[in-house]
């Protein structure tokens, strides 16, 4: 084994409670019996940096050390649209192909949840960053953001802490995501009591790249003595910690200490590192360079360099004292682990590294721009397989690089959590007007414009529908270019918390209608899975079922054209997420999906284009309301969550991609959140709430249930507005997909000169409000919860 | 041999890349220059200030740019008659810079934070301008009298205001302002959200005197292909109204070029 030069900690000889005091003064997260493991692997003593090491490989964040098993004994991440699955930074799913080459759209998804609950605006901020790192890292241009967020109950018992976190992640991603030019195409949020405490900001980012031009996450073939370059802000202390911090529970007594391990952002520098570093890119590809490229996350220059190493089947020979730092007197542990922000690690051949320092250095004057930031040449690829750290002349880890990379695992226990749900007797409502303005003004059906006009919709000129004109944004993210694809993101925590497995299927289902009422067939997803503490049996098993959710929903619902699953190519798993009283999250399973178009000129919004044209309502409305917003508003959970039928599904989702394809819609929206009268009332409205197309709806059309049932159950399903004439020309298409009128779709009403949402019940209007009543309800909402 | 328009870089710019194709796109020749390029910019047709957050915002928006050397060599080619079009973050660095409006080598005006009663700060959202009809310059030849061209904005501090009470008047009679914010039939009201910002006059761009310099905080190049207005999406690549001011740039320099 290999030798070090310092002074080791004896962890062999110390008591276990010996060792946890040492544990705990030294701000480590590990177990003392993975201490202990350490020593075995090493065959002697670790020294300090060594533990620093193996604290944050073996954090759950790192390792998914609870989590990986469970993963990949269920997850389908393979399949025709899969340039990349999740073994690198990011996913890549196929865009199209041109010539010899295929485009792909790259994809990650990941969560900053906990610094977002301490520091909203950094945690945010930097949450984007580390996400946006990833994408580039592939070789992409980062094109596109999408951010999920779940807050607490702005009207709760936490409600100040509430909205204050919620404005300022807005503004965090706002603050960073803006300068940096990322456009933010989609996104969702929900308030629930259950994120009081811990707050959810996940966030998605794309980007576009060819096949031939990916740069993988790993030191290239043959390359022993190839440069380590970093590049990037001078290392401080800040974020340190940063991973194993994400695998705690939030405590506020340790507030202050735990800020001190969120990242700090600087969009101004990451704007030039990115500019430049497409630069790298180019003249690489010019000179036929084969480089290995990695973001620098959780763990800094340590994870980076030996996963970089490690993977392309090399070690690594670093010396500290070469990394270019802002503080004095840092020790080693934290220049190797520290997590500052806005640094990328290059393996490069030695010939090559001058150019490299160059363009960084020199064209793009790093030194001038940020204060410290720079490129350094910090060590070299070795063919000696351990991972050696020097620092002022000592040997500070030396480790073989497979036990420094290889993490742990758990096998976890589960216990079936024993929920107590039941389905609530209400009455029918009296005033079915009132009703329908509640469901509108409630926070997570309100129009979210306040929040995506803050952020740069428009940036970098690709937009065709932008959030808030449909269920999915979509780019042309190739200039001239007919191809485009759409992004979305859902789950719904109230579905999670009455049944995670359920919600999971739910959650996928959804996301795929999502991409689908915008005309784009669903080719990959990423899950970022929130959860609650792994070591606790009830609230693993949610993570448990809520995985099996998804993967279930993946593989049935599937690609579109063929019988295999639509793929995960990434994802994130985040654990902790509970109360300090040791309350979980509702279980969030936030799936994102990317749609492809073969045209985006045929991609469609959900505002009503015509009028006189025919609603028809695809999917029947069931008795499902549980977790409903019908069920919210009326203080209820509920029990019944929308299951899915997945024949019906897939056909409802081919047959919705197929008419928008023959461009036989003139609007469509999937139904979610609020059921039906939602559904049409955002038709009614538009993205931009100023709609001048009223509607008129005849419930006997849609059912024989009862009418709040019919109206507000959140059943899976499309609403789409067609012009009459066309009606021969659609019944066809729903036929060869086995869909039948009044069992499967029905036409429920049309749409109408007049500036009102009629629904008849017999002969009598049982809802009747001016588009005026609805814009109100439906665009103060969101307003008033952040207010 | 012409060589186009630069698209100058800044540290911190964002909207270089569409900015350029938007110049080519209206048939121009175009090349990005950085800050810190040694090029000798005598050999452009005209140059383009685009979009970002150039040098952090650091003090304010646009100074520390307007201080650049470079700058000093965009005022003297100016001076030439050459085009200079400033568009968000680069109508901040004009403004900076003293080139608009460019009637006293003083900083006349400022561009303010936004007043909107909906979003605080940074503000992205579609809407209208129409431009001065009065006066034809290198920025709106080919536009139609009382066109409305429907465009986004996004920023934080884009509301024009000045200090200088005569100001205001000596633009106007001067026709030095050459966009404002209107609604989609080209009605000018001075309220949210016709008006999206508070800008004084409802003003969106500036123009020097001579009008070859413009400062304006909405996107052409955002406006210039149909995918990227909406509900006009289903037109895909086809020109947008906002491609027509790099198109005027265009014959601007063919004019003055004289072929």
């Amino acid at each position: 084994m290999g030798e070090v030069s310092i002074e080791t900690i004896p962890v062999s000889s110390m008591s276990d409670k010996t060792l946890n005091g040492f544990i705990r003064k030294n701000a480590l997260a590990l177990k003392a019996s993975e201490a202990k493991l350490i020593v075995k692997l090493l065959g002697r003593d670790p020294t300090l940096t060594e533990l620093h090491i193996f604290n944050i490989e073996w954090s759950e964040h790192c390792s998914y050390k609870s989590s990986r098993k469970i993963l990949k004994k269920y997850l389908p991440t393979e399949g025709p649209t899969v340039i990349l699955g999740p073994k690198e930074d990011a996913g890549i799913i196929e865009l199209c192909k041109r010539g010899k080459d295929r485009y792909g759209i790259v994809i990650s998804h990941e969560s900053h949840n906990h610094p977002s609950q301490v520091v909203p605006y950094e945690g945010a901020a930097t949450g984007i960053g580390g996400n946006v790192r990833d994408v580039l890292c592939m070789g992409a241009r980062v094109i596109a953001s999408a951010d999920p967020l779940r807050f607490g109950n702005p009207f709760g018992r936490k409600k100040n802490y509430v909205k204050y976190v919620a404005n300022a992640v807005v503004d965090g991603i706002a603050g960073y995501g803006n300068p940096l030019g990322v456009p933010v195409i989609a996104g969702d949020v929900y308030f629930s009591e259950s994120f009081d405490e811990n707050c959810l900001v996940n966030v998605v980012n794309t980007g576009l790249v060819k096949e031939s031009e990916i740069i993988h996450s790993k030191a290239p073939k043959n390359s022993e003595g190839y440069d380590i370059i970093i590049v990037g802000k001078a290392t401080d202390n800040s974020g340190f910690g940063g991973a194993a911090f994400a695998s705690l529970v939030l405590d506020e007594e340790e507030e202050e200490f735990n800020k001190g391990a969120v990242q700090v952002p600087d969009p101004f520098l990451k704007n030039i590192l990115i500019r430049a570093t497409e630069d790298v890119f180019r003249v690489a590809r010019e000179q036929s360079i084969e480089l290995g490229f990695k973001d620098m996350g959780a763990g800094g220059i340590m994870c980076s360099s030996s996963e970089l190493c490690e993977s392309g089947g090399f070690g690594a020979d670093i010396n500290l004292d070469k990394v270019h730092v802002s503080m004095e007197n840092l020790p080693p542990y934290i220049i190797a682990c520290g997590e500052t922000q806005e640094r990328f690690t290059w393996i490069s051949p030695p010939q090559f590294t001058p150019t490299i320092l160059k363009i960084y250095n020199k064209d793009f004057e790093l030194p001038n721009v940020a204060e410290g930031a720079k490129a350094s040449v910090i060590g070299k690829v070795t063919k000696n397989k351990d991972y050696i750290l020097r620092f002022k002349g000592d040997v500070v880890c030396n480790a073989p690089i497979e036990v420094v990379t290889k993490g742990i695992s758990y096998d976890r226990k589960v216990k079936q959590l024993k929920r107590k749900i039941r389905e609530p007797k209400l009455r029918e409502p009296k005033d079915y007007n009132k009703t329908t303005l509640q469901i509108l003004s409630h926070p997570n059906v309100a129009s979210k414009a306040q929040l995506y006009k803050h952020y740069d919709r428009e940036v970098q000129g690709l937009a065709v529908i932008r959030s808030g004109e449909a269920d999915a944004g979509v780019q042309a993210p190739i200039p001239g270019d007919k191809v485009g694809y759409a992004l979305t993101v859902d789950s719904n925590p109230n579905y999670c918390r009455i049944d995670p497995y359920l919600g999971g299927v739910a959650a996928v289902a959804e996301a795929m209608r999502n991409v689908a009422a915008v005309g784009a067939i669903p080719y990959g997803m990423t899950d970022c899975l929130n959860f609650g503490n792994p070591e606790k049996p009830e609230q693993f098993n949610e993570f448990v079922e809520s995985v099996k959710g998804v993967s279930d929903a993946a593989k049935n619902l599937f690609l579109k054209g063929t019988k295999k699953p639509v793929p995960f190519v990434s994802g994130n798993v985040s654990f902790y997420n509970e109360s300090v009283s040791g309350k979980a999250v509702d279980p969030s399973a936030i799936i994102a999906c990317v749609g492809n178009l073969k045209d985006y000129t045929k991609a469609i919004t959900m505002q009503l284009k015509e009028k006189d044209s025919l609603l028809f309502l695809l999917g029947p409305r069931k008795d499902e309301l549980g977790g409903s917003v019908y069920y919210l508003i009326n203080k209820q959970l509920g029990a019944n969550v929308p299951k899915i039928d997945y024949r019906l599904e897939r056909d409802m989702i081919y047959s919705v991609i197929d008419l928008i394809d023959k461009k036989l819609l003139l609007s469509c929206h999937d139904i979610s959140d609020g059921g039906f009268i939602t559904a049409i009332s955002e038709m009614v409205l538009g993205g931009e709430a100023d709609g001048k197309i009223g509607a008129e709806i005849g419930i006997s059309n849609m059912g024989n249930s009862r009418a709040d049932k019919l109206l507000f159950s959140e059943s899976s399903g499309f609403l789409f507005e067609i012009n009459k004439k066309n009606i021969n020309k659609i019944k066809p298409v729903l036929k060869k997909y086995q869909l039948k009128e009044n069992k499967d779709y029905f036409i429920v009403g049309k749409t109408t000169n007049d500036d009102k949402l009629i629904i008849n019940n017999e002969n009598k209007k049982m809802i009747n409000l001016k588009i005026a009543d609805l814009r109100k309800a439906w665009t103060t909402g969101f307003i008033e919860a952040m207010k | 041999m012409t060589t186009g328009i630069a698209v100058i870089l800044f540290p911190g710019t964002n909207c270089e890349n569409e900015t350029l194709r938007a110049v080519k796109a209206a048939g121009m020749e175009g090349k990005m220059i950085r800050w810190n390029s040694n090029e000798n910019l005598e050999q452009y047709d005209g140059f383009i200030l685009p979009g970002g957050w150039s040098y952090e915002d650091r003090i304010r928006a646009g100074v520390i740019s307007a201080k650049d050397p470079l700058m000093e060599q965009i005022k003297e080619q100016a001076n030439n008659g050459k085009v200079v079009l400033g568009i968000c973050n680069g109508a901040q660095i004009l403004v900076e810079s003293k080139m608009i409006p460019g009637l006293q080598n003083v900083i006349q005006m400022a561009l303010a934070p936004n007043i909107n009663p909906f979003v605080n700060g940074f503000y992205c959202t579609w809407v209208n301008i129409k431009s001065n009809e009065n006066k034809k310059t290198a920025f709106n030849l080919t536009l139609k009298d009382n066109e409305v061209l429907p465009i986004p904005i996004a920023h934080a501090e884009g509301r024009f205001t000045t200090i200088d009470k005569h100001l205001l008047g000596e633009l106007i009679k001067n026709d030095q302002i050459l966009f404002r914010y209107c609604d989609k039939e080209g009605v000018i009201e001075d309220k949210f959200p016709i008006n999206p910002n508070g800008s004084l006059y409802n003003i969106a761009g500036i123009c020097n005197k001579e009008g070859n310099v413009l400062a304006m905080m909405p996107h052409p190049e955002r406006a210039s292909w149909q995918h990227q207005v909406p509900s006009m999406q289903s037109y895909g690549d086809k020109a947008a109204p906002g491609r027509k001011i790099f198109e005027s740039i265009k014959k601007y320099v063919k004019n003055q070029k004289g072929f």
